[in-house]
Parts: structure tokens; sequence; C-alpha cells
């Protein structure tokens, strides 16, 4: 049965005899990947103050980190800065990616090109841009306008995203709504986004995320008090080395993979299979 | 939906009616967020284009002007220096990214089976911790003191090695920073190709490196190419890096921008030095795009 | 130039016999191309009409027209006699049954069938209440909570039709909607289709390539090629009296001919004179084309009217029901011939390649085409 077999392995996609290498190659990858992470978790756990030997099992950094109110006002402005602009740039995004995919006039099209460029803009020039922009209207630094930088910044990020999962609706569905009785909004709210809810929800997700451990952009656009977490993190990190500090990115990095997690499984709960693994590996 | 508007043209200039199909919606939807882009990203990159051109006068205070002397100063072989250490540093990252993303995209494609997804998730993970943290657990671990020369030092092999403040650490931070945009596109381009290609070729080459370079890279030319989109970009731009794991002998543009306007406050100096990133990269870009449609064209 | 054909009837003297649709000099213009080109087509009330046509022809387009999914580009859309040409799809009283089904995910069976009525503002019990009944009569009463995804192909297609049909339009327009079915399920579907139709009494516009799909199912079919419409008829109109080559060629296959015309007969070749009574429209000494159904032609047991003509039989297919044959009744001219298996079995051919035979007709089959 030859061809079971290659079928099989079509299926798979296995291309017979695997090169033992690239097998060993991707595990070594995988692990080195991996390291940083197991590091900063492992030694925010150290009862002793080094980042180079073991001590013994401790919280006394969570207690730290708990009890350092700078700190807790840092986490929570980031929870905040990640929420708000999650919110708007889903808001923003998503209708972006609604008009683009529609209308294909010429001046459509150059701002489809135009919310594309944030994308391809290293973030320190975005940092530079925003934190110019905000000098010269005299506004002054602080959570406002990083949440106005993030917004700009995420606004791309979604678009792209619902761009991508609605080009692969048909454009039928929402003809169907027309037809039975839709004006073009109702079809939008009773049907489109219905049906693109589980790629929203992720991307949002993705977002909160995103957000929630930019430093570049923060660092450029906000004030002085209180601060996001990850710029608090970048000058305590430049003043001292205390464990302290993988507390707190330990922390980060629960709300992180929690965040990813539910991307993963959200649209799956909801019975669809637009996750964010395709959102992100698809684009 | 183009043929929509290019519908109702024809029918605006044949036969006066209105289209049953035309909506202001879609512009309605459309004002906001281009409004909000035009505010707040393409004027504030107008800024800085203008600002480059201006001085700081003599309270300290960055003002407007129309003056070349911020980029006459950049062509000082201090700041040429550290733009060409960038392109180098960026184009190291690209290079490596490709070389050690690809064995791996291409092991979870073909080989992963069915934990590909699984694999494809423990790969996206480590990325979505704070960029930041894991510079500085890469700081931390690669520190004279820190845990990788502790334990090369219990190896009893050598008394240390010195990793900090070198140019190869900055390009290991880069690299380990964006190189899941590199794994990603390949990955997908490898997940589109037909594995029958692969098949075919081994009858038609000899070994399995050949069929590999004759068939499988030239199909997954378009997944590369975006990839090195993905690592090159952010990689010219970025100061964290260089910031936390090297010094002032490993300054990148990034790293003298963040100067400029956290140390130097010279801001015109700074603008114009973002002006040249921008250059830079939009150089790229054009070739960039030539590659990405002669691919496009080929395939 | 279109408002010289026809003048529509008002809409305060609508009757009975208001065609339920009429397009009048419809076309559509993609950029340069003429997708359709030019139509008028008056389509009855509670009628079971077909647009039948080769890929590409038009058919889609003309049924999003009438939709309203897409702006026509000439021309004037009729419902009831009212002009709808530029009437927004959602207040059109047509709905449509699509190609892709275009299912709501993100509804069950049950929301999906009651979208419509719901978007008119009926209230919840009389929602329920005209779902249950069309979902007994597409047969799902059962599944009326199930997701989409989780039905079969031919299920989806039940929704798609119930979730049109239960808001009781004027019109309902279906765009190949059996295309995606396999063979058995698709047969069963045009019976219950055609049942449907009858139950309701709503005019269907149906959209297909499949020839037989629109001979079994219609009441009048049009046949469509490059944007215009060929022949509108019934079935059998269409069928036995195709008006032009591309018909004729179309619906079936068709023995065409064409030769000069004298004396009640049509030379097709040297010393072939097909005989063709009847037909004083035609002048001696005119061309005429004529075609000839491949089942009309007898290969043994004449009857006593008809016409024979002498041949050699070419080749021989066996296909079950029937066997087909080629004969050459002259070095150009092949006619092919059907003949049913009523008695014999595959093995005792009756002819060979290369044999003699005599085949025939009845005149009154020769159609004269154009
Ligand atoms: N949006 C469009 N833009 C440009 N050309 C189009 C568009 N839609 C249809 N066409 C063209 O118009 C012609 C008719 O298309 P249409 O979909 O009406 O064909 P059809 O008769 O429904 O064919 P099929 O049986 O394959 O569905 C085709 O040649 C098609 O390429
Ligand atoms: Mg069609």
């Amino acid at each position: 049965m030859a061809t079971d077999a290659m079928t099989q392995a079509r299926r798979g996609r296995s291309v017979e005899g695997k090169p033992k290498f690239a097998v060993a190659f991707t595990a070594l990858f995988m692990f080195i990947l991996y390291v940083p992470i197991v590091v900063v978790v492992l030694f925010s756990f150290n009862s002793k103050k080094s980042l180079s030997v073991f001590g013994g099992f401790s919280t006394r950094w969570y207690q730290q980190f708990f009890h350092d109110e700078a700190l807790l006002s840092s986490l929570r402005a980031s929870l905040l800065i990640a929420f708000v602009a999650m919110l708007a740039s889903i808001v923003l995004g998503t209708m972006l990616a609604l008009a683009l995919e529609r209308v294909s006039s010429r001046p459509a099209r150059i701002t489809g090109t135009v919310a594309l460029i944030p994308l391809v803009t290293p973030e320190i020039v975005t940092g530079v841009a925003a934190l110019l922009f905000f000098a010269g209207l005299g506004m002054k630094l602080s959570l406002v306008t990083v949440i106005l930088a993030e917004i700009t910044f995420s606004i791309s990020y979604v678009a792209v995203i619902v761009r991508g999962r609605l080009s692969s609706m048909s454009d039928e569905v929402e003809e169907a709504a027309r037809d039975l009785g839709c004006t073009p909004f109702q079809a939008l709210r009773l049907v489109t986004i219905p049906t693109i809810l589980p790629a929203l929800i992720a991307a949002g997700l993705l977002i909160f995320a995103l957000v929630f451990d930019d430093f570049v952009l923060a660092f450029f656009t906000t004030g002085v008090d209180p601060q996001p977490l990850s710029v608090r993190i970048y000058s305590e990190i430049r003043m001292t080395i205390s464990p302290a500090i993988n507390a707190v990115g330990t922390c980060m990095l629960l709300v992180s993979v929690l965040l990813i997690s539910l991307s993963l499984i959200v649209p799956r709960l909801l019975g669809r299979k637009d996750s964010s693994l395709d959102l992100i590996s698809g684009g | 939906m183009s043929l929509q508007v290019e519908d109702a043209l024809v029918d605006a200039t044949t036969e006066k009616r209105r289209s049953p199909t035309r909506t202001r919606l879609w512009g309605v939807l459309l004002a906001p967020p281009a409004i909000w882009m035009i505010v707040f990203f393409i004027s504030s990159i107008a800024i800085v284009v203008m600002l480059s051109f201006g001085h700081v006068n003599d309270v300290g205070k960055a003002v407007f002007g129309f003056s070349l002397d911020n980029y006459k100063a950049l062509a000082d072989p201090v700041y040429l220096k550290v733009l060409l250490r960038s392109a180098m540093f960026a184009i190291a990252t690209t290079v490596i990214s490709l070389v050690l993303g690809y064995p791996v995209a291409y092991t979870i494609a073909l080989h992963g089976g069915k934990y590909k997804n699984a694999l494809v998730a423990f790969l996206v993970i480590p990325f979505f911790a704070s960029y930041l943290i894991r510079m500085y657990a890469w700081s931390t671990l690669l520190a004279d003191e820190g845990l990788v020369n502790q334990l090369l030092r219990d190896t009893g092999l050598t008394e240390g090695i010195r990793f900090l403040n070198t140019p190869g650490a900055v390009v290991a931070g880069l690299v380990y920073g964006s190189i899941v945009f590199m794994v990603l596109p390949i990955y997908a381009s490898l997940e589109r190709m037909d594995t029958a290609l692969i098949e075919a070729g081994k009858d038609l080459y000899h070994s399995p490196l050949q069929t590999f370079f004759a068939v499988t890279v030239p199909a997954t030319r378009a997944g590369m190419l975006g990839g090195v989109l993905l690592v090159f970009l952010p990689a010219l731009g970025d100061f964290v890096s260089a910031q936390l794991l090297g010094g002032p002998s490993t300054y990148m543009i990034g790293n003298l921008i963040q100067q400029q306007f956290f140390e130097g406050h010279d801001q015109p100096l700074g603008s114009a030095l973002t002006v040249v990133l921008m250059l830079a990269l939009l150089v790229f870009m054009v070739f960039y795009l030539r590659a990405t449609q002669r691919v496009n064209r080929e395939t | 130039m279109t408002d010289q054909i026809s003048t529509p009837a008002g809409t305060e003297n609508v009757t009975s016999e208001t065609p339920a649709i009429q397009l009048i000099g419809l076309t559509k213009k993609f950029g340069d191309t003429t997708v359709v080109n030019n139509l008028t087509l008056d389509i009855r009330r509670g009628e079971f009409f077909s647009l039948l046509g080769p890929s590409g022809c038009g058919k889609t387009t003309t049924l999003r027209m009438i939709a309203g999914f897409s702006d026509a580009t000439q021309g004037r859309i009729l419902l009831g006699g009212q002009d709808v040409t530029s009437v927004q799809p959602h207040k059109r009283n047509v709905n449509t049954v699509f190609q892709s089904y275009a299912l709501f995910d993100h509804l069950d069976i049950e929301g999906n069938v009651g979208f419509g009525l719901k978007r008119k503002g009926l209230d919840k019990a009389e929602v329920a209440r005209r779902v249950n009944d069309m979902l007994e009569l597409v047969d799902l009463q059962g599944r009326k909570n199930a997701k989409p995804r989780e039905l079969s192909g031919g299920q989806k297609q039940r929704v798609a039709l119930a979730r049109a049909l239960v808001n009781r339009p004027e019109v309902l327009l279906l765009d190949e909607p059996l295309a995606a079915l396999d063979l058995k399920l698709r047969h069963r579907m045009q019976v219950e289709l055609k049942e449907i139709q009858r139950e309701v009494g709503i005019t269907f516009v149906f959209v297909t390539h499949d020839q037989d799909e629109a001979l079994t199912l219609s009441d009048r079919i049009a046949i469509m090629n490059n944007g215009v419409v060929e022949q509108c008829g019934t079935p059998e109109d269409v069928y036995e009296r195709p008006k032009t080559v591309f018909a004729a060629g179309f619906i079936g296959t068709s023995n065409l001919m064409t030769g000069t015309y004298s004396a009640g007969a049509v030379t097709v070749a040297p010393g072939i004179r097909i005989e063709l009574p009847g037909h004083p429209e035609l002048l001696d000494g005119s061309t005429a084309s004529i075609a000839i159904r491949p089942e009309k032609i007898w290969i043994a047991d004449f009857e006593p009217d008809m016409v024979r003509v002498h041949g050699q039989v070419a080749a021989t297919v066996y296909h079950g029901a029937t066997t087909q044959y080629l004969v050459n009744i002259s070095p150009e001219i092949q006619l092919t011939v059907v003949e049913q298996n009523l008695v014999r079995s595959r093995h005792d051919d009756r002819w060979s390649d290369g044999d003699s035979v005599e085949i025939g007709w009845k005149p009154e089959h020769v159609v004269v085409i154009g």
C-alpha cells in the first residue's frame, strides 16, 4: 500500500526521512529561546540577592514588588494604557479594515497604504515623532500621550489582522444580509461584525499584550509619574541590579502568556477556526 | 467591490440615476481612522522632518528653521561610524536570523506532524514576553559574573569570557529579539509549498541537500523576503539591545537618537538622525519591493 | 434607445397579468467588456423560470442586478410593475439563495431562517411560527438549534432556501443552488425544489448551467450566451424548436445541417435532399439551417411516413440505456443517432462499424433554425 503511505505522508506533510540535524537544531533553538525566560522566572524566587547563584526558594522579591507603591502604580498605569489602547484601536482599526476592504477609490487606497506605514516604521521613529508632536501642541507628557501614541501604532495592527479575516469571508454573506432586509449599517452590525467577532477578540488580546509590554513608544511619550511598568523597569535596570525586577518581569510574562493563550483558545471556544495563531502565522 | 465605485461613475456619466449599491457607510467608517492617522502619524512625521532643518536657540529651545546644519553635522566621522555600524549590525542580524530561522521553520513545517500548531505556539509565546525583559534577562545571563560565565568557570575550561559590550552580544540580542518574525513567514510559505515538489526534486537531484537548495529554497523565497523585512526594519532602529547588552562602543543610530532627546537635548539633531534612519529604510523598502515584485512575477 | 422598446406598465394598473419581473434593455459593463447586453425579458408571476447558459455568459450578473447587488449600466428593472432600478437591495421584495449558501455562521438554523422576518419587525411568536413551518417544509425541524457548520451540504442548501422563502418574497432568485451537491442529492433536491415551488407559488428565477436541470424544473427557460438571450420559451419550445444554432447545440445534441432550399426540400450535400414540408416562409434558393435530434432518427423498423437516407456506420457507443451510432450520410455529414436499448443487450450488436444502413425520421421532426 505504497499509495496509502504517500497520502499519509502528504497529510502530515512529513517528507520521509527526518533530517536528524534539523530536528536537533530546532530542539536546541527552542531551548535557547526559553533559557532567558526560565532564568528570569527562576531567579525571581531566589532567596539570595544574586542573579547567578540560586540560594533557595523564596517569595521575598514578590513581597518587595507588592509593597513598592511606585511599581504598583506603574503596573496599574500599564494595564490602563493597554486596556484603553486595545478598545480604541479595535474600534478604529476595524472601521479602517472594513472601509478599505470595500472602497477602492484612489484616496481610499492611499489611506490604506498610509495606515500600514506604522507597521514598517521602527518604533523609535514613531516614538520621536509622537514626542515632537505632543511637544509642538504643548501637551504635557502623561499617560494620555502614551495612550494616544499606542493607539496610533495599534490601529495599523488591528487593520491588518481584520482585513485578513474579512478577505476570507465571502461577500455573499453580507449581501445575504442586505437581501434579507438590512441596511448597509445593519448588515455590518448584525452579520459582518458577529462573523468576525472571534478574530476581533483575538486581535484585542494580542494588542493588549503588545501594548502592555511595549517599551520604546512608552519611553518616548510618557511623563514622570506614573510611568508605564516597562519604562520604570528600564530605569531600574540601569541603576541597580535587583532580583525584584525578575519578580516584576515574571508577572509581566504571566500576563502575556495568559493573554496569548486566551487569544488562541477563545476563538476555538466560540467554535470558530480563526485563532490568533492563524492571524500571526498566516500574515 | 472596487467595481461598484466604477459602476457608480459609469452610471453618473451615462444616465442620471441613483445607484442601488452606493452607500455613504464606507466613507463614514473610513473617516475617523483616516483622520486619526493623519493627525497623529503623518503630521507628527512631518514635524520630525521640519524640525530636522531647525536648531536650538540661545535659551536651549528647539526651533524650526531652514538650515542643513544638522545634516552637515552628521557628516562627521563619529556619526558616520555609528551609521555604518547600525547598518552592519542590522544586516548581520538579518543574515543570522535567516540562517538560524530557516531550519527551524523547515523542521516544524515539514516534520512537525500533528504537533505543528503546538510547536508554532511554543515558538511564538516567548516573543510576547516584554522585549525589554528578554534583553534584560540576557544581560544578566551574559554578565561577567552571570550564569553563563559561572558555568564556564565551573567546567574549568576558561577563566570566563567577556560577552557584554561586544558587537556579538548586541547582534545576538537583536537576533533573539526578532527571529520569530523570520521563522513565521518562512513557515507559512513552506506550509503552502507542495511537498510533491520535493519528491520530484529527489528524482532529479542527487542528495537531499542539493534538492533542498534547488527546490525548497526557491519555492520559499517569498517567505524569506517577508522575514527579511520584518527582521531588518526593527533591527536598524533598535536601541535597547545596544543599551543593555553593549555600550558606547557598540551604539547604533537608535542610541544616538535617544541620546539627543533624553541627554543631549539637541532635538533638531535628533530629528535629522531620525530622518536619516527613515531614508535608509526607504531605500531598503524600494529594493525590497522590487525584489518582491520579481519573486511574485516568477511564481 | 431602450425606452422605445417598451413602455412599462404604470404602477397604477398592476394586474395579475403584470409580469413579476420585467427587464428592459438591461446592460452591464465591466470596464470595456459588456457582460449583459441589452437584455429584455418578462418573467411571469408564479412561474419557474430558468436562466440557462454556459459559464461566464452573464447569468449571475443578471441575477445580481435583479437583487440589487450590482448596478445596471443601462436599462431598467421592474418588479411587479414597479421600477426598482435605483432601489437598494433591502427594499426590494426579492430574496436570493446564494450559490455559496452564505449562511450566517454566528446564528443557529432558527436564527438564520428567522433573520429576514425579524428585520421586518414581526413579533417573536409569529417569527417562531413561520420559521417552524418553513423548517418543516424543508424537513429540518429537528436541527433548529444546530449551527451552519454542523450541517451537510444538502442541509445547508435547504436552510438557505428556507431563509429566503420564509419571507414570502414576490420573487425568489436562485443562483446554481444545487451545483455544490453530489449527483444523487442534486436529483433529490431538484424534486424537492419543484414541489416547494408548487406549494408556495412564488416566482422562481433559477440560474443553472445544467441543461437537464433546466429542462426538468422550468416552466420557461431563457438560454443565454455572451450576455444576450438566444431563446426564451418552454422546455419543449427550446428543445424541440431551437431558434438559433447556439440554442440547438447547447441543449442536448443536435444534428445540424445547412443547405439550399428548393421545392420543399433542403440539399445538404450533393444528391442528399432532406424533405421539409410546410415551410412557406422559405424561398427557393435561400440557405436554410436545419436540425434533427438524435433520438428522432431511427435506424430500423421504420414507419411508412418516414424520410429515409442511406449511410454508413462510423462508430457505435454503448451508453447503457441507449446506444449511440455515428452514421455518415455523405463524406462531410455525420449524423448522431440514439436508440433506446429496449430489448437488446450489449453483445448482440446489430451493426458494426462500416456496415451500410438506412436511417429515417418523420419530416415534422426536422426543425428549421433561424
Ligand atoms: N466584478 C466583476 N468584474 C469584472 N468582470 C466580472 C465581474 N463579475 C463578473 N465578471 C465577468 O462577467 C462575465 C459574466 O459573469 P457571470 O458571473 O455573470 O457569469 P455566469 O453566467 O454566472 O457564469 P457561471 O456559470 O460560471 O457562474 C464573466 O466573464 C466574468 O468574468
Ligand atoms: Mg454564476
